[in-house]
């Protein structure tokens, strides 16, 4: 049971709010999707209409070919979790999960056995007679999880079911799902504002933001080459430094001038690169301490942070722009020191003002 | 069952297909089964009645049907009835006598009780529970209270050779004994909004003013009262509302009497309704009662309302 | 002050100490009505008529009471109040609960003027609409039967209003999550929301169960027939002329046996009335 999901033109509006406007997407069977966008982008509304509960006010879902916005939320056969998880208080664990199955009349033994396996898969067979009142945070998320998978549904919808654990149960939920993703041969969408949550488990990645989709891809398509300026800034951490560049050419690859004067050449084609008020983009990972030779600039660090198996260093070029450089975990680096930083030209962005990206070839495809 | 069209879709071959959407927000007129009933109710007991009872108040009525439209003819009679006159202002008296009381009672008694011992528990128990009680009960206890000759008030001053006030028949006095028998019966409610209110207070206020050293009554007067003051507003309103409808405390106590002093305006209502039979003129009075009542409502609702800019 | 507020960590104040004293001074002063019809209902009616001051000692009796089981209309009447109080109970509690679901969750033309016209319908006092129910139920001939003193009770739009309040402060994820669940809009209401809406429901039942209870109005212009008293109206009914009743002491023992259940009920479900009181004076 899989569904390949078609979604074309769809927009929706709350009285004069428009909050999506024309999005068109295919998700593939037993694709693993994430919607990743700010909160408010409408991530959540999709996923609604997706489901049956907001009405599409224009455009059409499809699963399978068929079309499946004019059904109601129950005939869609989708399983959704919820944020809150939304169990029923007062039905105990089994009867949570098989609230759904008998009212499309499954005969009791049907219920039962998958009710057990799910208990089993999840490693809550020990709750089953428990109300959710009497569970911690993490089993009632298992519990909203197994309600979901005893539907055996074409398509599990996900929105945001991590964020009200703690950071420790969080990662661990984390790994859970992309090993239940390898059992549960379905098709699985899933939302959320977190980056990091999206590049574990995605197969592909969908950057909304502003009413739009901004990106469709891999999450190594996405880190490494973002198609817009807010695509680099939302994926990746620490954010991506930004620097305004003037623009010239060599053999065909843009030379870009720091805002210090110093030139950096990269590995993209200045061939097609349109518009004004350039920016480069480079992550901090580019960006490294330089012994001596290689050094493209200098700077002072303002700020260090010790994530253990690497440092951060928050430097400030000399005309005052700030450069986010990554040293080894032990860094001897202190807080003032003048330092060389090392740009790595080949891994690079450009952007216009208005937002569009360009890359260099080759890196980064999957 | 007709469901809504969904607006928004640009040409007409698209509303059609959007006309069989199932969209589980979308307006359907069968949801309407589930107010159905009680609408039912409303309309044929209360919406209907109300504005019958309009009709009626500009007609001449009687047990027999109701006869011809007399215009406000059955309200000028009542502003030419001295007993009506009369028993407005008994009702405004009743109303002075006991708001001011139960408010007051009632903010003592909160800010004493307003512990979370056992005692203080109990005793607010005790002080609701005669809320609990129907008015003829109430009636007959007070009426054994203040009755002539064996009534507890007579005998305890017996004891000391004194007599007892007679609150049932004194025209002075028969007011005053109703407003008696009313605090005791409803002194509950105004309690309990105040401990309600009080327990809404945020605790560091308090120890912040502890901080500052400030004494029981500063803090009594600077902090905990000014943060009820719109409770107090909502209790004196809510008061005021069911005080105006003093029925059967009058009717059981004193029969309105002596000589109307103690009638209020339900109380002639009732009587011209219901014993002379004059629909008409009873329909009249109930408009003004009403329209009363709806004053001190309409400022309940104003005052709660703002509820959320007051702290 | 800092009594007043909640919490006392250390011992009592003096100032704490005669608060304390007063209050429940004035706690006994307010029972001792109570305490004085008590004592008449447990007295011989022959020996109050000649000294009033027997109540302060022995002999007691309980032939009072024991001649309420022989001869008063008491049982016919709370028969009766039950019966009204029960069913008006009942069908409040179905009514407003459908209507509160459908108001606070479901979609229809005309949802929100249909709420706000019901709201209205809080501030319109029962005066104001008697007169002409009460003709209605004349020609209806609804007057001294059951239906007739249950009836009006229905209109009333508090129960509407709380829970409309309560469906709506119950998350809408449960209803969503039925309904991926295929769940039918009356399955939502019965099986997932109704379960969660008790404590409303007994606030509601309990509110509605006491004020028909002690209802002096309704009763009083439409069970006009001795059988079809409740038991405020019966009780009123016995208490016209002290003096020339069947006995003080037996007067008292009725009104005892009377107000009993009430308090009982109070005792029982002191938390519950308080709340549904307060809550239907502030709404
Ligand atoms: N019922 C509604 N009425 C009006 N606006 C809404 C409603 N639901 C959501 N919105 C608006 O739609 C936008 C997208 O919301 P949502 O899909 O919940 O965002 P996300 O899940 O990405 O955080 C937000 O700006 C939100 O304010
Ligand atoms: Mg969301």
């Amino acid at each position: 049971m899989t569904a390949h999901i078609e979604i074309q033109n769809v927009s929706k509006r709350y009285g004069s709010l428009t909050v999506l406007d024309g999005l068109s997407l295919t998700i593939n069977a037993n694709e693993f999707m994430v919607f990743l966008g700010p909160s408010g982008c409408g991530k959540s509304t999709l996923l609604r209409m997706i489901a049956g509960l907001e009405s599409v006010d224009d455009g059409t879902i499809s699963i399978n070919g068929e079309r499946i916005d004019n059904l109601p939320p129950g005939q869609r056969d989708i399983a959704m979790v919820f944020q809150s998880y939304a169990l029923y208080p007062h039905m105990t664990v089994a009867d949570n999960m098989a609230f759904g199955l008998r009212n499309i009349g499954l005969p009791a033994e049907v219920i039962s056995a998958r009710v057990a396996e799910a208990a089993r898969m999840l490693e809550i067979g020990h709750l089953l007679e428990r109300k959710p009142g009497q569970l911690s945070g993490g089993q009632r998320q298992r519990v909203a999880i197994g309600r979901a998978i005893v539907k055996e549904p074409k398509a599990f919808l996900f929105d945001e079911p991590l964020s009200n654990l703690d950071a420790a149960l969080r990662v661990r939920t984390r790994v859970e799902l992309a090993q239940l993703r390898n059992r549960v041969r379905s098709t699985m969408i899933f939302v959320t504002h977190d980056q990091i949550e999206a590049m574990t488990l995605a197969d592909r990645i969908v950057v909304m933001n502003n009413r739009k989709i901004e990106q469709i891809g891999t999450p190594m398509e996405i880190y490494s080459r973002p198609a817009s300026r807010f695509v680099a800034t939302f994926v990746g951490s620490p954010t991506m430094n930004f620097l305004p560049v003037g623009l010239s050419g060599e053999n065909g690859f843009a030379r870009a001038k720091l805002p210090d004067g110093t030139d950096l050449q990269t590995a993209i084609r200045l061939e097609g690169i349109n518009g004004s008020g350039h920016s480069l983009g480079i992550r901090a990972e580019a960006v490294k301490l330089a012994n001596g030779t290689a050094a493209t600039t200098t700077g002072k660090v303002e700020v260090i942070e010790r994530l253990g198996d690497r440092t951060l260093l928050y430097t400030r070029l000399k005309e005052g722009s700030v450069v986010i450089a990554e040293d080894v975990g032990n860094s001897r680096i202190a807080i003032g020191d003048q330092v060389a930083l090392a740009l790595d030209g080949a891994r690079t962005h450009l952007f216009n003002a208005e937002g569009r990206a360009w890359h260099n070839e080759g890196v980064g495809h999957g | 069952m007709a469901e809504a069209t969904l607006s928004g879709s640009a040409s007409a071959a698209k509303a059609a297909t959007r006309q069989a959407v199932q969209n589980v927000n979308a307006p359907l007129w069968r949801h309407a089964v589930f107010v159905a009933p009680y609408l039912f109710f409303f309309v044929t007991l209360l919406v209907v009645p109300l504005f019958w009872s309009m009709w009626l108040s500009l007609h001449k009525a009687d047990a027999f049907g109701v006869g011809r439209f007399v215009g406000i003819d059955n309200y000028l009679r009542l502003f030419r009835d001295k007993i009506f006159i009369q028993s407005v202002g008994n009702t405004f008296y009743f109303v002075f006598l006991t708001v001011p009381a139960l408010a007051l009672i009632g903010l003592l008694l909160a800010l004493a009780l307003n512990r979370k011992t056992k005692s203080a528990a109990a005793l607010r128990a005790v002080y609701f529970s005669s809320s609990v009680l129907s008015v003829t009960i109430v009636t007959l206890i007070w009426r054994i209270v203040f009755i002539g000759n064996f009534g507890l008030l007579a005998t305890v001053y017996g004891w000391f050779g004194a007599t007892a006030p007679a609150f049932l028949s004194d025209p002075k006095l028969t007011m005053i004994g109703i407003a008696i028998a009313t605090v005791w019966w409803c002194i509950g409610l105004p309690m309990m909004l105040f401990l309600s209110a009080l327990q809404q207070v945020p605790r560091e206020i308090y120890e912040a003013a502890a901080l500052d050293n400030a004494s029981r009554w500063r803090t009594l007067w600077h902090i905990t009262l000014p943060s009820i003051r719109r409770t107090f507003v909502l209790v004196i309103i809510i008061e005021i509302v069911l005080q105006f409808q003093l029925f059967g405390q009058a009717r059981l106590m004193t029969q309105g009497g002596p000589n109307n002093v103690s009638k209020p305006i339900v109380l002639y209502i009732y009587e011209a309704a219901f014993t002379k039979w004059d629909l008409g003129l009873g329909a009249a009075a109930s408009e003004i009662l009403f329209i009363l009542i709806m004053i001190a409502a309409m400022a309940q609702y104003f005052i709660s309302r703002r509820r959320g800019e007051e702290g | 002050m800092s009594s007043m507020s909640s919490g006392r960590i250390v011992g009592r104040s003096t100032g704490d100490r005669i608060i304390l004293v007063l209050v429940i001074a004035l706690a006994l002063i307010m029972m001792a009505p109570i305490a004085w019809i008590i004592a008449l209902s447990l007295k011989d009616n022959k020996e109050l008529m000649t000294d009033m001051n027997s109540v302060f000692h022995a002999p007691y009796t309980i032939n009072n009471y024991v001649n309420i089981l022989a001869t008063s209309s008491v049982f016919r009447w709370i028969l009766n109040s039950v019966i009204v109080s029960g069913g008006l109970t009942i069908m409040t509690l179905v009514l407003s609960s459908l209507a509160g679901y459908g108001f606070a969750r479901l979609s229809f033309p005309f949802r929100n003027t249909l709420f706000v016209i019901v709201l209205l319908g809080l501030a319109v006092p029962e005066q104001a609409v008697l007169i002409a129910r009460h003709q209605l139920f004349s020609w209806l001939k609804f007057h001294n039967t059951y239906h007739g003193l249950i009836l009006p009770g229905l209109a009333a739009p508090f129960g509407v209003f709380l829970m409309t309040q309560y469906f709506r402060a119950i998350p809408k994820e449960l209803d969503e999550a039925a309904l991926l669940d295929n769940a039918s809009r009356f399955k939502i209401f019965w099986k997932v929301l109704l379960p969660l809406t008790i404590p409303a429901q007994a606030t509601l039942g309990i509110f509605t169960f006491l004020s028909s209870w002690n209802d002096y109005f309704w009763p009083l212009i439409s069970g006009t027939k001795k059988e079809m008293y409740t038991l405020t109206i019966g009780i009123a009914s016995t208490q016209t002329n002290f003096a020339q009743s069947e006995g003080l002491g037996f007067l008292m023992s009725q009104a005892v046996f009377a107000g009993a259940p009430i308090l009982i009920l109070y005792l029982f479900f002191q938390k519950y009335i308080v709340t549904a009181v307060s809550g239907a004076a502030v709404r």
